[in-house]
Order: structure tokens, then C-alpha cells, then sequence
């Protein structure tokens, strides 16, 4: 059906171009300096600036972009979030064979939905090298919310080491960017905590495993950046007091989960990954890498609020300013504790109660409802998230005590599809070896496995389950990730589907676009290191 | 905590930028490091190294590995090996090695054939251990274990172990049947510029046992050595 | 696409907030009672001054600025044409906030989801003696595509005098409008 409206939208096009709306947009990759403020680097930007301008198209017209490559390397443009035509989708290798240096290649392709999307190289290392910019899709339709303005927040873990380099270093040594490790001080401050037996039974068991209970983020030592701005450079935007603004908040990091609040505000999400949910009012969220998310948020006083974003793993954070007038500021809060992995979040413990996120919550409506206040332990409910292991130490709170979003918040707003029970299933098992720094996919890196082959027409639920001690924000190019998170029609329509450790995670896949498709882990290095499968849609008209 | 690095990142950066690696293409990788790369002080004055440059896949390496020993006063190589081994992942943490060692120090040179295992055992313990088989068919063995402990997450002391064992006596070379030296050293490092480059100060023990000990002693050695000794890790 | 008994639940929910009109304060204690009766009072149908059509979409309002007049009695015809249960509720920001912990109350427990609300949940024991009754006599709690009528009689000017649905982030996320008292 999607397809019928497809070639509507095109024959529409060919009997009525002056009635069509057509938008035409210029980019250039070229090489360029980005400046954090805490140093300096080259790296590739678009239209001579990373990150590039953001791109806002409307929903309904045929979007043409040209893309004139400057740099002396191939490249590419992937529209992240976005459904379009496979030869459109900008993976080379899979969608098209990438743009030659000197080149200008056109992409066009009807613009099918509206929100908060990205776009990025999918070539080499350019990506965390800086080539990545915003998209915003106007609605041709009134949104269901309303805002006085509006404004892109971009965050990035800008790295002081090139891609490559970063690459490089963590093959060589999986700790390389590792500066929270767990040392001789620590021991000391844990014995005095919790005794001498329990302290050294603790290093025994991790070190029995060879883990580390601090391999949360594998690249340290990043700066955080919003819309290309560090901390210090204080990323500013305005509005009157009593004003709805929309924050499109978009995390192109390339290997960083963060967590966004701004203190004294709360803040109602009415986005994810672009799609329109139910508004949920939170304190705090936590934006796996690459995902989008829309705030509106209402500043009734005068003064200053701080944007802050705290990596999950208290590394590093990316900060900005929400101010009535230039050059206000608010207090910027002191990071919080860096966490620690637990036996949680290991594999070892508790992988039979780790796929609660699905048996329980498809179950009936009053299943789920009890979850919140029924007749269980409440204060146990309360803290848990269907969608971290129990007793895991990435469980996030918020730092005002009040509410930290959770997947399992989440329900569509209007919902893409008709619900109807998946087909068959697909267990993909999120696999690695961090010593090693390999990344896979059911034990296979990408250069050895098979495509996914998956029928035009199915519908396919896939099963992730995590065996890795790290998150994974998987993202499926081309055909929407129904997220399962037991409200059937109701599941958030979304383009990244993270999986803690030790958990699984299932959504659902209508295969409505013909075509090859990328399917990998958005954490750059471990896409690079094989957490990355292609996916063949056989059927349908290509 | 962060100057350093960042200081060092400034100066690398872009180094790698045109790498034609590409991303999700499977790749290949290769590596410099130096466990030790040090002036050694004590009775007599030395240079001495150990290092590790390899090229290859996650399925396969190929490497070649130096060490020895260069006595400043004498201007000779008290040791002088360099390995060339293929390197293969046989399990989650070790990995199997063969290859060739090659050794060409002051005195007798000989060429050996080598099998090992290296890796990482339980309790963060970094081991390699090799069995030779010589020329002139002369088998001997050595182990390796490493074990780190942070001090910070910059400041790293280190305590490694080296023992040699002969299965033939080796008169030519100075190699005796059964436990001949071991080489125990701390070093106290500080990583500058990422891990690419680690100073290091620290005391290193060389200590001769059995037959070899009783050689030594005839020619007028020490058969235990005390070293004060200073120099860095190196990692690109 | 709706459970056949729930319009059945509805209408006695509907008429029991009706019954309710005249003892009308207060279900939930703590903001001001004062406020609430300058702002007015439920209106006799015999009273009505004008009727205003409101259409109630996912998640705004038709219309989002109403002109009236002090002593005015108002009869709102609420059609709902969303998908979602959605509130048509008369009443200053405060109010509005106050309400708004019970709405998330009746969703967190299941009585509101999606379109539909299940009065049997409503009914539900909260253990104080409390329900989750949705009778406030200033608002109307109307299932997709339902239609309800509150009238209403406003008295003084108000300052912030607002309509809004309270489903827990509809407010927030912009489903409210203003109420411009006329000289």
C-alpha cells in the first residue's frame, strides 16, 4: 500500500509538477577545521562547517539534494530516519557505489513523514570525523502539540583522535580510551565500604570473567558538543518567558549514549526518532546514540536554564543554555557518579528474568498497568525499567529524583500501521569480544555473514539478545523498527532500537521497501568491527 | 587529567585522517608497541627492549618481535632475538603462535623453531609462553607474566616475570638443563600522549640459577643483578 | 474498535458527574476554593446564554482563545474527534496541574487508555477512601468520538482563566486554551 502511494506520489509528479512541491538543497563535503574549544582538529563538515546546516524539508515534496564531494576520499550521505527508495539510502556498497571525489551526485526521493531526523557519511571514518548535520521535515499536517519556537539540539562526542585513529588504537588495545577503570585506590575505599572478603571476592569474580565493570563508553576523552559548540562555547537559545519551545534533540554521537536535563524544567516528549508519541513529562532522558527526540518545554521565568547532557558514563558532557536574553547563563552542574557495570548486566545472572521487556508486557492491558503501582512491591517497580536487566548498573535516575524516561513510556501517537502479529521471528543474539575489540553479530562479523533475507509483505519480529556487557543502538535502514513494548498498535514507531546488556529486546519490522539494506549497531567503532549485517528484502517491485 | 591528553591528541590528530580503511569493510590492522624499551643501570650499563610490531586480521596475525640486550661498556649484544610468528585466536582470550627465532647476539647465533601460547588468563594476568626448538637441536622454553595494577588511572605499576628453562644443555650459547635466569621488574609508569608513550622508572632483577649460575660465578659474574632502570612504553 | 460495554460505563459515569454538579467542592482538596468560585459554576440549561462548539483533536483544541463575558452562562458542546481519550476541564493553571496527578493516576491504573476509559477501573478503591471518579463538575472526560456538553456560568474576571485537557502531557505538550474576559 505504501508502495501504491509511492508511485502515486511519482505519477502525481509527472501530471502535475507545478502543483508538486519540490525542494532542492546544495551540500558540499569538504574538509574542515572544528574548533570545541578544549582543542582543535580537521576534520569533514558540510557546506564548510560541521556540523552541516540543517536540512528542512516538507513533507509531501520530492526532496533533490546534491552532493558535490571536495575531499580527495569517497563519500556518501545516509538520510538517517528516513524512507526512501534503496538506491536512495546513501550505503556504499549496498544502496549505490559512493560518490568519487570531484563528484556531484543527486539524490531525490519523495519525502514521506515529517520530525526530527539526521544525516551522516557512511563512508570511511567521515562520520566521526564530522559529517553530520540535522534534518527537519516540516508536517503537512497540524502537529499534535504546539510550540512558539523551535530548536535543533545536536549532540556529538567530538574526539580530539581522527576515526581512524580511534580505530586503530582500540584494536590494539580494547582499554585504550578507558580512564575510569576501577584502581589500587578504589579497592582501598571499597574495603573500607563493604569489608575486606567482599571486596576482594568482587575483583576475583570480574577478574575470573576478564571484564571490567567500567566498559560503558570505549571511547573516552571526547568533548560534548551541542549544534558543533562546546561546554565553554556555550551553545545559547532564546525565548520569552511563558513560551512552549520545541527542542528537536538529536544525538549524532558517534559512539555516546547521553543523558539530557535541564535542571529546574521539565520537560514533555512528544517525539521519538520522529514519530509522535504520546507526551510523556520527564526530568530526564536518555538519548542512545543516534536516536532523536522532541521536548517542548514551557520557561515561565525569566532567567537562564542550563541544557546539560551527561554521557551515560559520566565521561564527558555536552552543555548549553536556554536564556531570555544573549549571554545569560545558569549553574552547570557537577557530573554525576560514573556507574558500574554489575553481574547484572554480565550474563551470568539473571538472563531468565532479562526478557520480562517482552513476555510481560505483551501480556493483557492489565498486566502492563500493574506494573506501575499494582499490587507488587512498589518501591521495586518504581526503580525497575522493563528495559535494563534487573539489578543492572546502567538503570538511570534522574537527578532530580523525578521521572527518567523509559522505553516502556513510549506509545505512538498515531500509530504507522495496522497491529497484526508478526510472521515468524528473528533472534539476533548481540555478540563480542571486547579483549579482542570485535564486534558481531550471532558470532559473525559482517564480512562473514549472510544477508538477512526477509519477504516483501511479512511481517518479521527481531529479537535482540544482548551477550555483550554494552549497549547497542541497533538501527534497521529503510523499513520502520516497531518497537515491542507490549501495546501492540500502540508501539512507538521508531529508527533505533538501543539493547542494554544482558536484556533482550524485540520489535517488529512491516517489510514494505524493496531493496538492500544496512542494519548495524550505531556505535560507530562497533559497526566498523562487524556489529553490522545487510538485509535483502526479496520481492516487491525494486 | 586532561591536558596531557589532550595536548597529545592535538599533535596526532589527522595522522590517520585520509586512511583509506574503510569502515564495515572487515580490515586489517597492525601495531607498534614496546613492553620495555629502557636504559638499565647497575654492575654494568645496558640498553634493553622488547617489542611487538604485527599486521593482520582478527583471524591472523603476522609479527615480529625484538628483544635483546646491548652492554654499553663492551659495545657487544649480550642478547640479540628477533621472532617472526604468525599468530593465530584459538579462544576468547589466547591466542596460538609459530614461527621463527632468529638469534644473532656477540658469540654463537641460532636459529630456532617456535610454538607458543599468549594471552590473557584470569585475573587480568598477561602471559606468553614459547617452546624453542634449536638448530642444532637443543629445545628450550620461556614464560612471561605481566600483571598491572592502577595506582590512577594514568599512574601504572607494573610487575613482570620472565623465567628461561633449557631441556638440553646448550654449552656454546651458555644455555643449562632446567631453570637457567629469571628477570623479575617493577616499573612505575605514567602514560603521556593516549598510551602512546608511557615513561617508566623502575628496578629490574636478573638472577642466574643451577648450572648457569655456577658458570657464571666461575667466569667472575654475578649470578644475581640489580638493576635501577628508566625509559618507556611505547603503544602506536 | 471501542469494547461494546464501555459507552454503557460512560453514560453512568456521565450522569453520576452530572448528579454531582451541586455538591461541587471539591474532590481534590489543597488549591484554593476561593479561585474556584470566582471562576464560576456549573450553569442551568434554563440559564444559557450561548452555546460554543469545541472539537477536541489528538492533542489540541479547535480553538485555543475563547471571548467571554463575566456572568455569562455557556453551554460547550465537546466533540471529541481524536483517537485518544481527551478532557475538555475549566479552570487556572494550578487547578489544572492539581488535576493533572489524578488523570495520571486513572492511566497509570488502566482506567484511560488509548480512546477508551473503563469506569470499572475508575471505581477502583485508591485505599483513602478516594476513587479515580472523574465527577469534577468543571470538566468533561469524553472517549474518541464522543460528544459531551458542560455548562457553564462564569462569574468575575479571572486572570489565567484556561480550558485544558489534563491526560497526563496533553496540557504540557499545548492541548489548552485561554478563556479573554470581555469588558
Amino acid at each position: 500500500m505504501r508502495t501504491l502511494k509511492k508511485i502515486a506520489v511519482f505519477t502525481g509528479s509527472l501530471l502535475f509538477p507545478a502543483i508538486l512541491l519540490a525542494g532542492e538543497y546544495e551540500l558540499s563535503v569538504d574538509p574542515v577545521v572544528i574548533d570545541t574549544g578544549d582543542f582543535t582538529k580537521i576534520g569533514v563538515g558540510y557546506n564548510g562547517s560541521s556540523p552541516g546546516p540543517t536540512l528542512r524539508m516538507k513533507e509531501g515534496e520530492i526532496a533533490t539534494i546534491r552532493v558535490t564531494n571536495n575531499l580527495d576520499v569517497d563519500t556518501s550521505i545516509h538520510w538517517h530516519g528516513l524512507i526512501v527508495p534503496a538506491d536512495q539510502d546513501g550505503v556504499p556498497g549496498i544502496s549505490f557505489d559512493g560518490i568519487k571525489p570531484g563528484e556531484t551526485f543527486t539524490y531525490t526521493f519523495p519525502v514521506r513523514q515529517s520530525g526530527t531526523y539526521w544525516y551522516h557519511s557512511h563512508s570511511g571514518f567521515q562520520e566521526p570525523d564530522g559529517a553530520y548535520g540535522s534534518l527537519v521535515i516540516e508536517a503537512e499536517d497540524r502537529e499534535p502539540f504546539r510550540y512558539d519556537r523551535e530548536y535543533v539540539v545536536q549532540l556529538a562526542d567530538k574526539h580530539p583522535d581522527a576515526g581512524a585513529q580511534i580505530m586503530h588504537n582500540l584494536k590494539n588495545s580494547a582499554e585504550y580510551y578507558n580512564r575510569t577503570e576501577q584502581t589500587l585506590g578504589d579497592f582501598f575505599s571499597d574495603i573500607g565500604e563493604n569489608g575486606f572478603l567482599a571486596t576482594v571476592k568482587d575483583r576475583w569474580d570480574w577478574g575470573n570473567m576478564r571484564m571490567m565493570k567500567t566498559d560503558i563508553e570505549d571511547v573516552q576523552g571526547f568533548t560534548g558538543l551541542i549544534n558543533g559548540r562546546g561546554p565553554d562555547q556555550n551553545w545559547t537559545a532564546l525565548f520569552e518567558p511563558g513560551e512552549r519551545v520545541r527542542l528537536r534533540l538529536i544525538n549524532s554521537s558517534a559512539s555516546t549514549y547521553f543523558d539530557f536535563r535541564i535542571p529546574g524544567m521539565k520537560m514533555t516528549v512528544v517525539a521519538a526518532d520522529g514519530n509522535n508519541i504520546q507526551p510523556v513529562v520527564v526530568d530526564e532522558l536518555r538519548l542512545a546514540v543516534a536516536e532523536t527526540y522532541d521536548v517542548i518545554v514551557q520557561p515561565r521565568e525569566d532567567k537562564a536554564y542550563t541544557l546539560f547532557a551527561e554521557s551515560m558514563g559520566r565521561t564527558g558532557y555536552a552543555r548549553g543554555t536556554l536564556a531570555p536574553r544573549e549571554g545569560m547563563t545558569a549553574a552547570v552542574p557537577e557530573m554525576r557518579e560514573p556507574p558500574l557495570l554489575t553481574m547484572a548486566d554480565m550474563g551470568h545472572g539473571g538472563m531468565d528474568h532479562s526478557n520480562m521487556s517482552d513476555t510481560e508486557m505483551s501480556g493483557s492491558d492489565m498486566d502492563h498497568s500493574s506494573m506501575g503501582h499494582g499490587s507488587m512491591d512498589q518501591s521495586a517497580m518504581d526503580a525497575a525499567d522493563p528495559f535494563y536487566a534487573p539489578g543492572s548498573g546502567l538503570l538511570p535516575q534522574a537527578a532530580s529524583g523525578g521521572k527518567f524516561l523509559s522505553y516502556a513510556d513510549l506509545r505512538a501517537q498515531q500509530p504507522r500501521y495496522d497491529y497484526r502479529e508478526p510472521e515468524r521471528e528473528i533472534v539476533l543474539r548481540l555478540t563480542g569480544n571486547m579483549e579482542r575489540y570485535i564486534w558481531s553479530i550471532n558470532g559473525v562479523k559482517f564480512e562473514d555473514a549472510e544477508p538477512l533475507r526477509l519477504q516483501y509483505g511479512e511481517r518479521v519480529r527481531i529479537r535482540f539478545i544482548n551477550e555483550t556487557m554494552m549497549a547497542h543502538p541497533m538501527h534497521l535502514h529503510g523499513m520502520w523498527s516497531l518497537l515491542n513494548v507490549g501495546a501492540q498498535g500502540d508501539n512507538p514507531v521508531k529508527h533505533v532500537i538501543s539493547v542494554n546488556p544482558n536484556t533482550e529486546v524485540a520489535f517488529d519490522v512491516e517489510v514494505d521497501e524493496p531493496g538492500e539494506w544496512a542494519f548495524h549497531c550505531h556505535i560507530f567503532n562497533h559497526a566498523s568491527a562487524g556489529m553490522f549485517l545487510k538485509v535483502v528484502v526479496e520481492g516487491g517491485e525494486a | 587529567m586532561k591536558p596531557w591528553h589532550k595536548i597529545g591528541s592535538v599533535v596526532l590528530t589527522g595522522w590517520l585522517l585520509s586512511s583509506p580503511v574503510q569502515a564495515m569493510s572487515g580490515g586489517h590492522f597492525w601495531g607498534v608497541s614496546f613492553e620495555e624499551l629502557e636504559y638499565r643501570t647497575g654492575d654494568e650499563d645496558l640498553l634493553a627492549w622488547n617489542g611487538d610490531l604485527y599486521y593482520g586480521s582478527d583471524e591472523l596475525t603476522f609479527r615480529w618481535q625484538p628483544s635483546g640486550e646491548y652492554v654499553l661498556e663492551e659495545s657487544q649484544y649480550a642478547s640479540l632475538q628477533n621472532n617472526l610468528v604468525v599468530q593465530k585466536p584459538v579462544s576468547g582470550f589466547f591466542d596460538v603462535k609459530a614461527g621463527v627465532r632468529l638469534d644473532t647476539p656477540e658469540g654463537e647465533d641460532r636459529n630456532y623453531v617456535l610454538f607458543g601460547v599468549t594471552g590473557l588468563a584470569p585475573q587480568w594476568i598477561e602471559m606468553d609462553a614459547n617452546f624453542y626448538w634449536s638448530d642444532n637441536s637443543k629445545a628450550s622454553a620461556d614464560l612471561d607474566l605481566e600483571y598491572e595494577i592502577l595506582l590512577t588511572n594514568y599512574w601504572v605499576l607494573s610487575a613482570a616475570m620472565d623465567v628461561k628453562v633449557g631441556f638440553h644443555e646448550d654449552l656454546e650459547i651458555g644455555q643449562a638443563k632446567g631453570l637457567n635466569a629469571t628477570e623479575l621488574g617493577f616499573r612505575l609508569s605514567r602514560d603521556l600522549l593516549g598510551r602512546t608513550l608511557s615513561p617508566y622508572v623502575g628496578v629490574v632483577n636478573e638472577r642466574l640459577y643451577g648450572d648457569r649460575k655456577d658458570w657464571a660465578e666461575a667466569a667472575g659474574s654475578e649470578p644475581s643483578e640489580w638493576f635501577a632502570v628508566i625509559g618507556a612504553r611505547l603503544m602506536f | 474498535m471501542k469494547a461494546k460495554g464501555t459507552s454503557t460505563y460512560l453514560a453512568a459515569g456521565f450522569f453520576l458527574a452530572l448528579w454531582s454538579f451541586t455538591s461541587v467542592v471539591s474532590a481534590s482538596p489543597g488549591h484554593g476554593d476561593q479561585q474556584r468560585e470566582s471562576m464560576g459554576q456549573p450553569g442551568q440549561p434554563e440559564q444559557v446564554d450561548r452555546s460554543i462548539d469545541i472539537e477536541m483533536h489528538d492533542n489540541y483544541y479547535g480553538v485555543e482563545n475563547l471571548d467571554i463575558q463575566a456572568g455569562e452562562t455557556i453551554r460547550f458542546q465537546v466533540t471529541n474527534k481524536g483517537k485518544l481519550v481527551h478532557e475538555f476541564s475549566v479552570g487556572t493553571p494550578d487547578m489544572h496541574e492539581g488535576h493533572q496527578e489524578m488523570m495520571q493516576m486513572m492511566v497509570e491504573h488502566g482506567a484511560i487508555k488509548g480512546g477508551q476509559i473503563n469506569q470499572q477501573a475508575m471505581q477502583m478503591d485508591m485505599g483513602d477512601g478516594r476513587s479515580m471518579q472523574h465527577d469534577d463538575p468543571n470538566s468533561l472526560l469524553l472517549e474518541a468520538g464522543e460528544t459531551g456538553e458542560l455548562i457553564w456560568t462564569f462569574n468575575e474576571p479571572v486572570k489565567n482563566l484556561e480550558f485544558a485537557c489534563n491526560l497526563p502531557g496533553h496540557y504540557q505538550a499545548g492541548m489548552m486554551g485561554n478563556f479573554h474576559f470581555q469588558q
